[in-house]
């Protein structure tokens, strides 16, 4: 079980994340992005392709080898920058329970 | 999905050689096949653009596709027991240590039509004779060997179900819980011994065994546990048994696919899917680590349910190598009911023929055995440390929903069985569907995000793209004609990430640039785990994760040299091959997100590397790239004299940070402290490395898998593709070059 919980105090590296979703973060950012997309989950966010470097579907994994893919119906992308924020957001909402939209008003 | 799929007999074909063809419907009904040269793969709207030829040849018209299975799973079949006399009074015994009990019924070992040791669905151990059924009420421990048997006395109409948990940590003797049940049997001969699985209905091997087995016997008369111990732990008093029948030694033949029976009757058997043998066994408490030298406590052989070697297709149709056709990498394209894009590509290399000089003086070496390392590897499925790697989420694409639904494939090197433990074999007697153009991976970096295959026609497009000459040779060819066939060229050019060697490749290739050869390793993380052939099974690998490296698993404790050589697996650095010997650079770490350019040294002004920097300028490079967004990265190599890096050798241009998910590899981790990071760690680096030999020859190496992506920017029109040019022309010159210091410097 990862020790680190995201709470409130963990908002300037949401933003940082909106502003950069890849490529270089703060240690406090990695943190964060260590505990969203650690071993603490039963069901996995993954991106199905659709067509390559064109089209995404979001899914979820579950553990366990074999396990069928679920596709979250109505949930595509057409770029991985976005499609990185989108996952952001859901797994924030999924851990703090708080929306990060209203949270980072600012954000989009 | 992939609608249809197939493999090739062999990877490596010469001109005139027949390629055997095995195709699967996985929901076409029909398909048509082609066969195409390979020149680039990616097809990532920023990158050259995907370009294969096809080649006039006919295979046929369309075909009616076949669906076949895969069935994985692992067990001892030693056929011929129909030569003994009718079996009345019997023990059937054995030594088991079972890895997962999961609800499966599993069977130990089997006399179909006689008998059977199994273990239930509930983890209890069972046996079976005629139509009589035993149930102990001890359950089986994954944590314990165990001496099961099952025996019958005929006189006392007696069908007896015994087991004997070893326990280590426990101050008194193994004590057997026996169960028994009044039986009338008739007198049988087994047409067979199965061992680790049984004969289902329909015939069909079922209830792999998970776990390890040794020394299983068979006597014909009913023993009691006592004396089952006694004889079991003791083979030549054992052999000597006038009540013995035959008695399987596993530690024997280790290295082959044979079963020895030890019993004068020598009903000698074979493994089918390729178990791990020489592991250790009953007796084994540390006393020796290394298989060779104490064989006898390695008599256990680990069976999986998930164990794969052969999958034993029909063949479809074959094709003959026309004698003209160029060396190269070539598909034969499998069109799924007239959709192209559903084609499947069985990729495999036409090399140069055996019997005649090709002319070609620039080989590009095909890295085969990296290929087979990570064929059918789920990382982003099965590791959820994946994501945290590559910075970003996991990408599916169809090979990998494909995988999801057919575990049964079998696994690469990276995986572990369903027990946990490491998978050492890995097999190209399968389809391998992540070894096909087009298709996307987990640790390409951000842009194409390709890898191994795939990633290589990066270099495969820039040999075309420059209109250089070139044969394709393989990494089994290198194994098998060593230095012969490499002395042909003067330029050898690696692939990406040529990571997995056999003794005899890394020989050849050191024994290449010893002896004035060209070597342009482009990749990173090269030349890295020991991996070995079998004589016995072709098409199979063996590597074993010993002690250091980033591993996904360990072999276990006193497993460490391999199966199929006797040699100690791991690390080449720790078999006195450090890659930075051979090349100047050696493995340092690793990242799947961005890279980085690298940045000129003072040394990028030493006249001895003027050829290379003809028409580039600093003071950095590689800005760029497909790989990542630049040059350097993915996994990176530094050198570093005391890995055997030259001393005479130019470290030319560095990357000089990464991001922080770049760590330090395991074998330079000696103290865990929280600054091996990219940021922070100077020792996280590529550098592009550049040395002459004594021989004449030179080494260029760029210590990163991103350097090929960034040669495929801008249509293979930047400062990295012209570098890796430069390079090449000087190196493809009959001229030596010149011993920094002279010969014996």
């Amino acid at each position: 079980m990862a020790r680190y919980q995201i709470t409130e105090e963990d908002l300037a590296y949401a933003q940082e994340f909106m502003e950069t979703p890849i490529g270089y973060h703060s240690p406090g950012l990695q943190r964060v992005l260590n505990r969203m997309r650690g071993a603490d989950w039963t069901r996995r966010y993954v991106l199905v392709i659709e067509e390559r470097y064109r089209l995404w579907r979001l899914a979820q994994l579950p553990v366990g080898r074999g396990a069928q893919v679920e596709i979250i119906e109505g949930v595509v992308y057409t770029d991985l920058v976005e499609a990185e924020r989108d996952i952001f957001r859901r797994r924030w909402k999924d851990l703090t329970g708080q929306d990060l939209d209203t949270a980072l008003p600012q954000t989009t | 999905m992939l609608p249809i799929v197939g493999y090739t007999n062999k990877l490596t074909a010469e001109p005139g050689e027949t390629v055997d063809v095995m195709v699967s419907s996985f929901g076409a009904k029909t398909y048509s096949a082609d066969l195409r040269q390979i020149i680039q793969g990616d097809t990532n709207p920023e990158g050259p653009g995907y370009k294969d030829h096809l080649i006039t040849l006919d295979l046929g018209g369309t075909r009616t596709a076949i669906s076949k299975p895969f069935n994985p799973g692992s067990c001892v079949i030693v056929p011929g027991l129909g030569a003994l006399p009718a079996i009345q009074d019997f023990t059937l015994a054995a030594v088991v240590r079972p890895t997962l009990l999961d609800g499966r019924r599993r069977s130990i070992v089997a006399l179909p039509g006689l008998a059977e040791i199994a273990i239930d669905g509930d983890g209890h151990l069972t046996g079976q004779a005629g139509d009589i059924a035993l149930v102990s009420s001890v359950k089986l421990s994954t944590k314990h060997w165990h001496v099961v048997s099952l025996s019958y006395d005929a006189r006392k109409e007696l069908l007896s179900l015994a087991i004997a948990r070893d326990r280590d940590e426990a101050s008194t003797p193994p004590r057997a819980h026996i169960v028994s049940t009044k039986a009338l049997l008739a007198a049988r001969v087994p047409s067979e011994c199965i061992i680790a699985a049984t004969r289902g209905a329909d015939g069909e091997l079922t209830a792999f065994l998970d776990g390890k087995v040794d020394r299983p016997a068979l006597f014909d008369t009913c023993l009691e546990p006592d004396t089952i111990r006694t004889l079991l732990t003791d083979f030549a008093l054992l052999r000597r048994q006038r009540s013995l029948l035959a008695a399987w030694d596993f530690s024997r033949r280790m290295t082959s696919r044979t079963i020895c029976d030890i019993s004068p009757f020598q009903m000698h058997g074979h493994i089918h899917n390729a178990p791990a043998r020489a592991m250790t066994g009953w007796l084994w408490k540390g006393q020796e680590l290394d298989w060779k030298l104490r064989p006898d406590l390695y008599s256990a052989i680990h069976f999986h349910s998930t164990d794969m070697y052969d999958a034993g297709w029909d063949v479809d149709f074959s094709l003959t190598i026309p004698n003209d056709l160029k060396s190269g990498v070539y598909a034969v394209r499998l069109v799924p009911d007239g959709d192209e894009d559903s084609a499947y590509f069985c990729v495999f290399a036409v090399r140069p023929p055996r019997d005649r000089p090709s002319g070609n003086t620039v080989a590009f070496l095909f890295p085969t055995c990296s290929y087979m390392a990570y064929a059918n590897h789920r990382l982003g499925m099965d590791v959820p440390g994946t994501e945290i790697g590559m910075g970003r989420a996991v990408e599916l694409d169809r090979h990998h929903m494909f995988l999801q639904n057919n575990p049964g494939i079998g696994f690469s090197v990276y995986e572990t069985h369903d027990d946990e433990s490491g998978v050492f074999h890995t097999s190209r007697l399968r389809p391998i569907v992540d070894m096909q153009p087009k298709v996307k991976s987990f640790l390409g970096g951000f842009g194409s995000n390709i890898w191994q295959f795939n990633a290589d026609t990066h270099i495969l497009g820039w040999l075309d793209a420059i209109g250089q000459d070139h044969d394709v040779i393989t990494d089994e060819d290198m194994h098998a004609d060593g230095l012969t066939l490499l002395q042909c060229y003067n330029v050898v050019i690696t692939g990406t990430h040529p990571e997995y060697y056999t003794r005899n490749m890394i020989e050849a290739l050191q024994g290449f640039t010893d002896r004035g050869g060209r070597l342009m390793y482009l990749g990173g993380n090269g030349f890295y785990w020991v991996v070995s052939f079998n004589e016995d099974m072709p098409g199979i690998m063996e590597c074993r994760r010993s002690e250091a490296g980033i591993r996904p698993w360990e072999p276990g404790h006193g497993q460490f040299y391999h199966g199929f050589t006797g040699e100690y697996g791991g690390l080449w650095r720790r078999n006195d091959h450090p890659p930075n010997h051979l090349c100047g650079v050696g493995m340092t770490s690793q990242g799947f997100d961005v890279s980085e350019p690298y940045v000129l040294s003072d040394n990028a002004t030493d006249p001895r590397a003027a050829f290379i920097f003809d028409g580039i300028s600093g003071p950095g490079i590689g800005n760029f790239g497909l790989a990542g967004g630049g040059a350097a990265g993915l996994e990176v190599d530094r050198a570093d004299p005391a890995q055997g890096t030259p001393d005479h050798a130019l470290v030319l241009a560095s990357s000089v940070r990464h991001t922080d998910i770049y760590l330090m590899t395991p074998e330079d981790l000696l103290d865990p402290t929280p600054d091996w990071s990219g940021t922070q760690a100077d020792i996280i680096r590529a550098d592009l490395t550049f040395f002459e030999t004594e021989g004449g020859g030179a080494v260029f190496s760029t210590g990163s898998i991103a350097w090929a992506g960034a040669m495929a920017w801008n249509n293979y029109d930047n400062e990295v593709a012209r570098m890796t040019h430069n390079v090449l022309r000087r190196f493809n010159e009959e001229t030596p070059f010149d011993f920094p210091g002279g010969q014996g410097w």
